[in-house]
């Protein structure tokens, strides 16, 4: 008994260390740059199909696929935001929305005429993808999982000394409180900007490695990982990390605590969990704001 | 006057050309043969891709065979066949079919791989009245899928495949052979068309045999992880696992196993261990699968259409395209094998009922075993034989599959014991 609920929080813990990783690049777009991606789960998928092609046409290792991939996705949101979310920036709200909105569809379609509606997995991590670790006779923690988890730590730790700690990071937060007062001290915030979403393509390409080597994918995912990836950050509060990580693991806890009494409560549990958080506590488990 | 063969000639002409300038309805169809049109739904991309594998291969057999060309009572007519994509979508097969009735203007329908497809199909054209033969679509979700009733049957379609009552027995006969398994059978059912009727009719039949199910309940696809399942069957003590659910589901909850440690004796994975390319990325962990096999390169009939034998049908399939041989291969083979039988057989092309009749009136020998239309289980349909079959590791291929049971089908000679998992030990 004491066994199956350690599984199940462990698990769940795991699976939440995955959804945490979905939502860290889009807590930085929400949290600092003040901007909603709706095609947030859309790139992330893209860049999965990005590495299937990669791994299996060039049969490269999966992590070596990604590492090429980097700065690819660091240009590409860089490019993105200065070319064409910046002509949004400033205006009202709706016009980034729509124009994120407008990517999504066009991310989706693409990818259906591309490589039809087929759903895959990555491969090419050898034996990654079964390996376990024993803790007890019953309870096992498989190493991918854990290193996803792992992962989402580092990357979170990563960004809160880059964001808290260095030029760049007091550069963002600057533009970020005070557009026009950082330009009038000399901070250029289109630039800022767009590092700064160069730098969540970089947290799209590590959550998209790991989600094709976790789950399966398919062109029309990225809606469903958008979800949880709002959810996490909403339930962590705005412009909080941390929080972000944490509301991960919730959403993780919740959905394997309901499969657990009958699968087909995975994700219904999971909103649920999220609805009576918020109601309970809108601002979130940490807010910065 | 003597009546001669020119005046007969001549009279002829004059009559045609009469009848031409006059009315084109009057002589339908006989002075040139009209072009017969053969629609084809299949899925080619999305999840039951898989299915479609062989497709391009036996087209291009028939092709080969007939150059283009069939010969109906005597005279030769052109055909044309015009495959569609469902995507592995009901609403999409639905669609498609009413453009290969509507617009394509077809004669008869072939459609196959799961009821996802094949109920869509059919429906379409037992609405529109064209003749449809389908294959590959278990008869009772077929027949009751679709809400047929026993007495009635249906007007214009037709299929031929295994039923799940075979396939609950075939199974059962194998897990009740593998070695020193208790008996408890862990199971896998999305809330899909299968699952659902897997939950519906499985546990009755295998309850009533000594055996235990554990079932987890049903959950949507696709699936994002399998723990909750993996540790109710780990903590049921479950060492039989059944699963019908589409191969990048059955990865993740394969690999999610492995992670957590979880190794059951015998593994069934529907929808995935049909196909070679299903079993292989799985390697050492794939050995000894089991899996209802429809056909194989073992069975002992031959091609209505071609005259080869089932292995050498396999043999110039794994020629020709360097891939092994499936056994959705022979259903392939056998639906245009059927189709072209019936439209041979076709008193008058230019009626659909007339082509459908051929078709009701179905008794072929094709690669698949014997059939035949009013023999049923149930009106419309026509059983195939199925026999159980395991993974091994191959001398051609990686892996390959040998019968264990023949009990549902004694003619087809079984090639080895039932045996355990190995998980490369």
């Amino acid at each position: 008994m004491i066994d199956t609920i350690a599984n199940v929080l462990l698990q769940g813990i795991l699976l939440g260390g995955l959804y945490a990783l979905f939502a860290l690049g889009l807590s930085f777009s929400m949290g600092v740059m003040r901007f909603v991606n709706i095609a947030h789960g859309d790139f992330i998928v893209l860049v999965s199909f990005l590495l299937l092609v990669l791994t299996t046409a060039l049969g490269l290792n999966v992590f070596v696929a990604l590492i090429l991939v980097l700065p690819v996705t660091f240009a590409g949101g860089f490019l993105l935001q200065r070319f064409l979310l910046q002509r949004a920036a400033g205006s009202d709200v709706l016009l980034p929305l729509l124009i994120t909105f407008g990517l999504s569809i066009i991310i989706q379609n693409g990818l259906l005429q591309t490589f039809g509606a087929d759903s895959h997995v990555l491969a090419g991590a050898g034996t990654l993808q079964t390996a376990s670790i024993a803790l007890t006779s019953g309870i096992y923690i498989g190493v991918l999982p854990l290193l996803t988890l792992l992962t989402a730590v580092a990357l979170v730790l990563g960004l809160d000394r880059l964001l808290n700690y260095t030029r760049l990071g007091s550069h963002i937060r600057a533009v970020a409180d005070d557009v026009a007062a950082a330009d009038l001290i000399g901070l250029s915030s289109g630039r800022v900007y767009a590092l700064a979403m160069g730098i969540v393509g970089v947290t799209v390409a590590i959550a998209a490695c790991f989600m094709g080597l976790n789950m399966n994918f398919d062109p029309t995912s990225g809606p469903d990982r958008l979800l949880i990836a709002f959810e996490a950050v909403v339930l962590g509060g705005l412009g909080s990390l941390w929080g972000t990580l944490a509301g991960g693991i919730v959403l993780g806890i919740a959905q394997t605590v309901g499969a657990h009494f009958d699968t087909a409560w995975q994700l219904i549990i999971g909103h649920v969990v999220f609805l009576v958080l918020f109601l309970l506590r809108p601002q979130g488990l940490f807010p910065k704001y | 006057m003597p009546f001669s063969r020119r005046t007969l000639l001549k009279g002829l002409a004059a009559g045609a050309a009469a009848g031409a300038a006059t009315s084109s309805l009057a002589f339908p169809a006989i002075a040139v043969p009209r072009t017969l049109k053969i629609g084809v739904v299949a899925p080619r991309t999305g999840p039951l891709t898989l299915f479609s594998e062989e497709l391009p291969f036996v087209l291009d057999q028939v092709k080969k065979t007939f150059h283009g060309q069939i010969k109906i009572n005597g005279s030769n007519h052109p055909f044309e066949v015009i495959p569609k994509d469902s995507q592995s979508n009901p609403n999409r097969a639905s669609e498609v079919t009413l453009d290969l009735i509507l617009k394509d203007k077809v004669d008869l329908v072939c459609t196959f791989a799961t009821p996802e497809t094949v109920n869509p199909v059919s429906d379409q054209c037992e609405l529109n009245g064209v003749p449809c033969v389908s294959n590959d679509a278990p008869l009772e979700s077929w027949f009751f899928g679709r809400h047929g009733d026993p007495k009635k049957g249906f007007q214009w379609t037709y299929n031929f495949f295994f039923s799940g009552n075979e396939v609950i027995h075939c199974y059962l006969a194998i897990w009740a052979r593998v070695p020193g398994n208790n008996k408890k059978l862990g199971v896998l059912w999305a809330n899909d068309d299968d699952g659902n009727t897997f939950a519906k009719v499985m546990p009755p039949v295998i309850t009533g045999k000594g055996f235990t199910i554990v079932d987890p309940g049903r959950f949507d696809l696709p699936a994002s992880n399998f723990n909750a399942q993996i540790s109710t069957f780990k903590t049921e003590g479950a060492e039989l696992i059944f699963s019908v659910i589409p191969g990048p589901d059955f990865t993740a909850f394969w690999n999610g196993a492995a992670q957590q440690g979880f190794k059951p004796l015998a593994v069934s994975p529907g929808k995935v261990a049909e196909f070679p390319q299903g079993v292989y990325p799985y390697g050492d962990r794939a050995v000894n699968f089991s899996i209802e096999t429809w056909w194989s390169r073992f069975h002992p009939f031959s091609s209505g259409m071609t005259g080869q034998t089932s292995g050498e049908l396999a043999d110039s399939y794994e020629k020709a395209t360097s891939r092994q041989a499936s056994m959705a291969l022979g259903f392939r083979h056998s639906l245009f094998g059927v189709a072209f039988d019936v439209l041979k057989r076709t008193q008058d092309l230019g009626k659909r009922a007339s082509i459908r009749d051929a078709l009701r009136d179905t008794d072929y020998k094709s690669v698949v075993g014997p059939v035949n239309f009013r023999k049923g289980p149930f009106p419309n349909t026509s059983l195939t034989p199925l026999v159980g079959g395991q993974w091994r590791k191959g001398r051609k291929w990686p892996l390959e599959l040998v019968i264990v049971d023949n009990s549902l089908a004694p003619e087809i000679p079984v090639g080895g014991p039932v045996e355990a998992m190995t998980y490369g030990s």
